[in-house]
């Protein structure tokens, strides 16, 4: 008996249900979240006997150029059904999202990753902080304009982001 | 008189040069005396951004990558990432190339348990021999590997719409041979452990944690599985033709470590029963099909899971019409397992802490991709 995907419509008619005024819009198989909404709602799935959300399986970001969107599956395992949420980040210079730590403690490492690849600060992420890279590494690597953003690796095998621009030494300042 | 003695917390780095964080791994512990007060985790010593890499490459072209997360199960790898790419694209697998598949997971996760059971042993204090055995048997595996796909560690062997090329004449009475002689390791393994009571006093009520816990910190695999709940993908939601095969779901009932360390030695014993079956059940015909060099995709995105050694092994491929993935995110599962951690060791002993890691069973390759 394989896993139940639900489509995007039946999971926005139960977050909708839950927590009225949470859904943005639908595809077939994603529903997208508006963000200040999230929390409340990811948490009605997970409690609700009905939906019984219960495990947080994946959560990761992905960049469309103009927008982000964090992608939640969330699945059960009474029910054996899975879903995906969404939830859609406008703003690039200051890309933020709500955490759902205090949900799902497993999303803690996640949204590390997240932050830490893409540059989408959770908010309310208990200990947010550059999880592989180190603190200071330029750009977000993940992020499909990471060659041309200010400090970002050039193409090239012999330049590495971080020492790449090391200021001239200041010699022969006397003539 | 105890009282007297005055101690103040200090921090020690447990790796990431240290035999038991089984890579390049560092946790930050502060302890007062022997007790563990805080965990954190330091990682990214091996981070080769393997999904920014992906998205540079064609979708055929990544299955090596696929190979070097985990590299202890890279035949599981591959499969997860094939099964994404078809899902994504829609194409069928042969009958013949789902039950050679079946087999070379089941192999492969007999491998990294082998693996896993061993260096467990060894962090527990039961220095070299017993991680030596499993060696010894996880060699007679790579034998294996060797003999089909001319790798042993990374194998590069599935393709997307099957495998890359059928099994040799030998292959069957090897693995009938290999099988064989691994039923009489594993219970002498195990009798060697279970009986041993300082094995016992090592495991036993160390890094315990509740069904609840577990679930709320996303874990898979034998972790979920040693805190009582019977969560397997292959049976709850079955690929490659899984629901053929008869076999069981091992649970622990206290969620230690040695529930996690006796779930994966039970784990192999069904390993062996799934690839009995389907030795006798081999189907005929192709191993493949035909799929062209240049795969594009039509617009969209796919989340495809399996059941690889350490956990739900998640991909999640976004296609934008084009000859490489837009998006390429692997839901890696020691790198969600280690959310735990500090669940578990925080209260324990340093000592205890090396043996929550090592029932935890994590691959740096995959914790950092």
């Amino acid at each position: 008996m394989p896993t139940r995907e639900w489509t995007g419509e039946e999971v926005a008619a139960a977050a909708e249900r839950l927590v009225p005024g949470s859904v943005a819009r639908t595809t077939a198989g994603a529903c997208y979240l508006k963000a200040e909404k999230l929390v409340e709602a990811i948490e009605a799935l997970r409690s609700s006997p009905d939906t019984d959300f219960v495990h947080l399986t994946n959560l990761c970001g992905v960049d469309y150029w103009d927008h982000f969107e964090v992608v939640y599956h969330l699945q059960s395992f009474v029910r054996n059904q899975i879903c995906c949420l969404k939830i859609e980040v406008w703003d690039r210079e200051k890309a933020v999202a709500p955490s759902v730590v205090p949900v799902f403690h497993g999303a803690w490492m996640q949204e590390c990753e997240a932050y830490d690849l893409l540059g989408i600060r959770f908010e309310g992420h208990p200990n947010l902080h550059r999880i592989f890279l180190w603190e200071g590494y330029p750009g977000w690597p993940l992020r499909k304009d990471f060659l041309s953003m200010p400090g970002g690796l050039q193409p090239g095998l012999n330049e590495f982001a971080g020492t790449a621009r090391r200021p001239e030494p200041a010699t022969r300042l006397v003539q | 008189m105890t009282d007297a003695i005055k101690t103040e917390p200090f921090v020690l780095n447990i790796g990431p040069q240290h035999p038991s964080t089984h890579g390049v791994f560092r946790i930050k512990v502060t302890v007062d005396g022997e007790k563990v007060l805080d965990a954190e985790m330091v990682m990214g010593y091996l981070h080769r951004s393997m999904e920014k890499l992906a998205e540079e490459r064609t979708y055929t072209q990544n299955i090596p990558f696929t190979d070097r997360t985990d590299y202890l199960s890279s035949m599981a790898n591959n499969l997860g990432y094939c099964l994404a790419v078809e899902k994504l694209a829609g194409i069928g697998v042969p009958a013949r190339g789902d039950a050679i598949r079946v087999i070379m997971a089941e192999l492969q996760r007999l491998a990294s348990h082998c693996m896993a059971v061993g260096a467990f042993t060894n962090d527990t204090g039961a220095w070299q021999t017993p991680v030596m055995w499993a060696f010894r048997e996880r060699e007679k595996i790579l034998d294996i590997f060797e003999m089909t796909c001319g790798a042993r560690l990374t194998c590069n062997y599935m393709r997307i719409g099957g495998v890359a090329f059928d099994l040799p004449a030998a292959f069957e009475p090897a693995v009938r041979k290999l099988l064989r002689e691994l039923v009489p390791f594993i219970d002498e393994m195990e009798g060697l452990l279970v009986g041993n009571e300082i094995f016992l006093a090592r495991t036993r009520g160390v890094g315990v944690l509740t069904p609840e816990q577990a679930t709320n910190a996303s874990l898979s695999g034998p972790l979920l599985r040693g805190s009582g709940i019977a969560w397997d993908l292959r049976k709850a939601d079955p690929y490659c033709g899984y629901e053929q095969y008869d076999f069981d779901i091992p649970i622990g009932y206290q969620g230690d470590s040695f529930d996690r360390f006796i779930v994966r030695i039970e784990e192999m014993r069904q390993s062996i029963k799934i690839i009995k079956q389907a030795l006798d059940g081999l189907p005929g015909g192709p191993h493949s099909t035909q799929v062209p060099l240049a795969l594009r995709p039509p617009q969209g995105e796919a989340y495809a899971r399996v059941e690889g050694s350490r956990g739900e092994l998640g991909y999640y491929l976004v296609s934008d019409d084009g000859p490489s993935p837009y998006r390429f995110h692997i839901r890696a599962p020691s790198f969600i397992n280690l959310s735990a951690l500090k669940e578990m060791t925080v209260g324990g002993t340093v000592a205890d802490a090396i043996v929550v890691l090592g029932s935890i069973d994590v691959v740096v390759g995959e914790i950092d991709r």
